[in-house]
């Protein structure tokens, strides 16, 4: 058998090869997710990887990881042939993983979770020293720059940001010090590790990763975040379709080559535009007073027939909390919101979406889907009454051509609507998520970070379903954290802060450094937006 | 990019070949084990086991534990159990024969039987989906409750000779005459076409109704079921009323086959109702319950039960071999789920 593999990228003599990756292939129910996949990671460089959803990223992480066995690789670490079995050969041989998924112990406090994969420092060798792991996570976190945590702090207590930092913070530890010479942690994989930050959390988080490129490690970082890797990768390989494109230098590369690379296909404009007889109307669609949650406090505002309002804030400023209120997911205290003129009267989401609401929450897996269940199951869940027969009982082959008409109208890529969500991409999923708001053709569509972990080509996709529903007459409330999307996208953006509603504005001629601004209000000196 | 497609394809079909058997073997290895089981009695008792007869029999014999079975399985949907079911069966046998006993129709006593079943059920549901207490410690403290109820009414004693009407008994003995199949007469119990209905009922529920769907949502993932439109707390509760409706069900099935009413005589079948429904769920790719399912567990109990009775094993020893069947059904198909 002949295999002709892609020209690996040479190693420059200066720099060290910490990892090396050739022939790598996986395949999942005989469908291939890896094919003959290459990396070279080398010390002290930031090694972007990038590619659409379904590229293969994930997979080849985890089969560095060691937590899925490929079908055939030849892996080496400093040069010495590996062969990982289980996640501890992974440890053992210096990676570290941080993903974007925050499996943290949320009741435990800041320096147990640093310490969670390690031997906590003990007395007489059974009674846990306190001090001592205090002492050291401190040392740790300072390490990172991180001086406004204690190690006593309850983590569910802190911010997301916070909390993916003492992620970050234990996967700095080591289990050895002692014979930290030779087997000291070398590589670090990080899998988005900015989804749930906001800008300043990531600007720390940036920090932290020059410090470690400056003291000789390796840096796999994975992103949807094309300015990211601008600011922050040395080279970058790009994965279509299970296999390497191209591993380059990231001098000379611009981010429209990177996308052409990662979907085959030119992006001429990121935000497409507003049909041309499409304009908001007179028409108040929903009316929104004094609304008031546990999170928010007194909001009020209008949304125009086919408008799209952008929600803009730091997290925590209750942008979440706005659009559950209207969903009726969270308990409303004060306020009323009226639809078409008429008082909404839900009490739960299952009312909201009843009188023509939608909701595509912001985590799609816990929030989302049932991922036991199939895409069409998904599909059809808020709206089964409706396809039923009598009200009552399932009409199976309208649910099948209900959600099949829909998951085309969404473009999602699937064996077909019987296929089981688990199995689906992050932007596969999501695209199920978006298909099931938009089976009824709802009056009302809330989406809280509607591209959160999805593709560039599946980000366009989102974008134009997103202008043609609302071309129909829906009117759109989005939040989202990336502020040129809501710029992009929108007609008005709601800025809030600390629950209240503090600026209304018209994206027309609004910049990024202005609506971040705006969200961070008066700024002190400590607190300044990250300037990158 | 050139790879040699021949190689790869052979490879493919290979790997996908082992991975079909490993599927095939995870979601018929309960129902492959229940024919080795079957055809081990066959050859171990030739004359008495398999026989139409005999068949009969068994599936009079797991008629209780079917419907108590089948209605747990919708509870069991939702990732909830009901221990309750078994004390409940006892207290609603005593409602109903301390009634009969003090002379009201037969009617009445079952009505009220089925009523007291879904009061103690709702009770279940209020306290799970609306109180928010766990569903093993909320009927851990009904099944003692009931239990304590059945005791008290009862007087701790057992209600049977005259006191139970004879059209109650006939009902729990008799069924339908079929024919004469090898010389024998087979009638189709009563108690078997009970359980037929209800399980059709369950199954049309869980599998044909919009309720159904719901609840499978409800069980893979409650917070988007109730963010995707689905009202979570309604649907436990009926969830747990049902759930009591069976177990009462169940409670006048005892009486009327042991034309007696004893205040523990239901208690047992919690547990082989949960095991049955764990046995049908080893069945289930995504490890969800399905009430067709659960009743493979209901027979393979069933069978086990009639045919180490019919070896004349030892009671004891049969709890020890059935329990041990489970346990290894179970730890296969977690294994072949690796």
């Amino acid at each position: 058998m002949t295999m002709v593999h892609p020209p690996p990228t040479p190693a420059p003599a200066e720099s060290t090869l910490l990892l090396h990756i050739t022939g790598a292939n996986k395949a999942y129910h005989g469908i291939p997710a890896l094919v003959d996949a290459s990396l070279t990671l080398r010390a002290g460089e930031v090694h972007a990887l990038i590619g659409e959803n379904g590229a293969g990223k994930s997979t080849l992480i985890k089969l560095m990881a060691g937590v899925l066995s490929a079908d055939s690789i030849a892996m080496a670490v400093r040069g010495q042939p590996v062969n990982f079995r289980e996640a501890r050969d992974a440890f053992d041989a210096g990676l570290r993983f941080i993903h974007q998924e925050l499996n943290a112990v949320p009741t435990l406090s800041v320096a147990e979770n640093v310490f969670l994969n390690q031997r906590y420092p003990t007395r007489a060798g059974v009674f846990v020293h306190w001090r001592r792991l205090h002492r050291q996570t401190r040392d740790v976190l300072a390490q990172l720059g991180i001086t406004h945590l204690a190690p006593g702090q309850i983590m569910a207590r802190l911010s997301p940001g916070d909390q993916m930092l003492v992620k970050i913070a234990s996967a700095f530890v080591d289990a050895n010090p002692s014979a930290a010479g030779e087997r000291a942690v070398a590589i670090y994989v990080m899998d988005e590790p900015t989804a749930a930050l906001s800008t300043s959390e990531a600007a720390r988080l940036f920090e932290v990763i020059d410090r470690l490129r400056a003291s000789g490690c390796a840096i796999l970082y994975v992103t949807h975040r094309l300015d990211e890797i601008f600011q922050l990768a040395d080279r970058v390989t790009v994965l279509r379709d299970g296999r390497v494109v191209d591993c380059v230098p990231i001098e000379g590369t611009t981010a429209a080559g990177l996308i052409r690379m990662m979907t085959g296909r030119d992006l001429q404009q990121v935000y497409p535009p507003r049909g041309p007889d499409v304009q908001v109307s007179e028409r108040v669609l929903l009316d929104v007073r004094e609304l008031t949650t546990r999170a928010i406090h007194g909001v009020s505002f209008q949304l125009y027939e086919n408008e799209i309002l952008g929600v803009a804030g730091l997290s925590g400023a209750g942008r979440t909390e706005l659009l559950r209120a209207l969903i009726r997911a969270d308990r409303v205290l004060a306020g009323t919101v009226s639809l078409n003129g008429a008082a909404l009267q839900a009490r739960s989401p299952a009312e909201a979406w009843d009188q023509g609401m939608a909701y595509v929450p912001e985590e799609r897996r816990s929030q989302g889907l049932v991922l036991s269940r199939s895409i069409s199951d998904n599909i059809t869940l808020p709206h089964l009454r409706h396809l039923a027969r009598r009200g009552t009982f399932l009409n199976h082959g309208r649910e099948r051509r209900t959600s099949a008409e829909m998951s085309e109208a969404v473009r999602l890529k699937a064996e077909g609507v019987t296929q089981a969500t688990w199995q689906l991409s992050g932007g596969n999923q999501q695209k199920t998520v978006f298909a099931r708001a938009f089976a009824r053709s709802p009056q009302i569509l809330l989406l809280d970070e509607p591209t959160r972990g999805v593709d560039v080509g599946a980000k366009f996709d989102i974008y134009t379903l997103i202008r043609k529903i609302n071309a129909q007459g829906t009117g759109i409330i989005m939040v989202s954290s990336d502020l040129p999307e809501l710029i992009g996208m929108c007609d008005r953006i709601l800025i809030l802060r600390d629950g209240a509603l503090v600026h209304t504005v018209q994206t027309e001629a609004l910049t990024e450094n202005e609506l971040l601004t705006l969200c961070y209000g008066e700024l002190s000196d400590d607190n300044q937006p990250a300037s990158h | 990019m050139t790879t040699s497609p021949q190689a790869t394809d052979d490879a493919r079909s290979w790997r996908g070949g082992r991975v079909r058997w490993a599927r095939l073997f995870r979601q018929f290895g309960t129902l492959i084990g229940f024919i080795v089981i079957v055809a081990f009695f066959s050859w171990q008792k030739p004359d008495t086991f398999m026989n139409v007869r005999n068949w009969v029999n068994i599936t009079q014999q797991v008629s209780i534990l079917g419907v108590v079975a089948a209605t747990m399985t919708i509870v069991m949907v939702l990732n909830d159990f009901d221990l309750s079911v078994g004390t409940m069966a006892s207290m609603v046998g005593i409602v109903a024969g301390t009634l009969l006993r003090d002379g009201y129709m037969l009617g009445v006593a079952l009505g009220l039987g089925l009523l007291v079943g879904a009061g103690g059920g709702l009770l279940n549901g209020v306290l799970v989906s609306y109180i928010r207490i766990s569903p093993f410690v909320a009927t851990l403290g009904t099944l003692t409750m009931f239990n304590g109820l059945a005791l008290y009414i009862s007087g701790g004693t057992t209600i049977f000779g005259r006191a139970i009407p004879t059209a109650l008994s006939d009902f729990g003995r008799g069924g339908i005459y079929l024919g004469i199949v090898d010389g024998q007469r087979i009638t189709l119990p009563y108690l078997t076409i009970i359980t037929l209905v209800v399980l059709i009922v369950v199954w049309i529920v869980l599998e044909q109704t919009v309720f159904g769907r719901r609840l499978y949502a409800i069980g893979g993932n409650m917070e988007a079921a109730r963010l995707g439109g689905v009202r979570v707390r309604m649907l436990r509760l009926m969830a747990f009323v049902i759930s009591g409706m069976g177990a009462a069900i169940a409670g006048l099935m005892l009486v009327s086959r042991l034309a007696s009413a004893n205040p523990t005589q239901g208690d047992g079948l919690m547990l082989r109702a949960i095991a049955a429904v764990f046995l049908g769920m080893t069945m289930s790719e995504e490890g969800e319950p399905h009430v067709l399912a659960t009743m493979l567990g209901v027979l393979i109990l069933g069978v086990l039960a009639n045919g180490l009775t019919q070896m004349q094993i030892d009671t004891y020893i049969q709890q020890i071999l059935t329990g041990g069947i489970i346990v290894l059904a179970v730890t296969l198909s977690s294994l072949s789920r690796r």
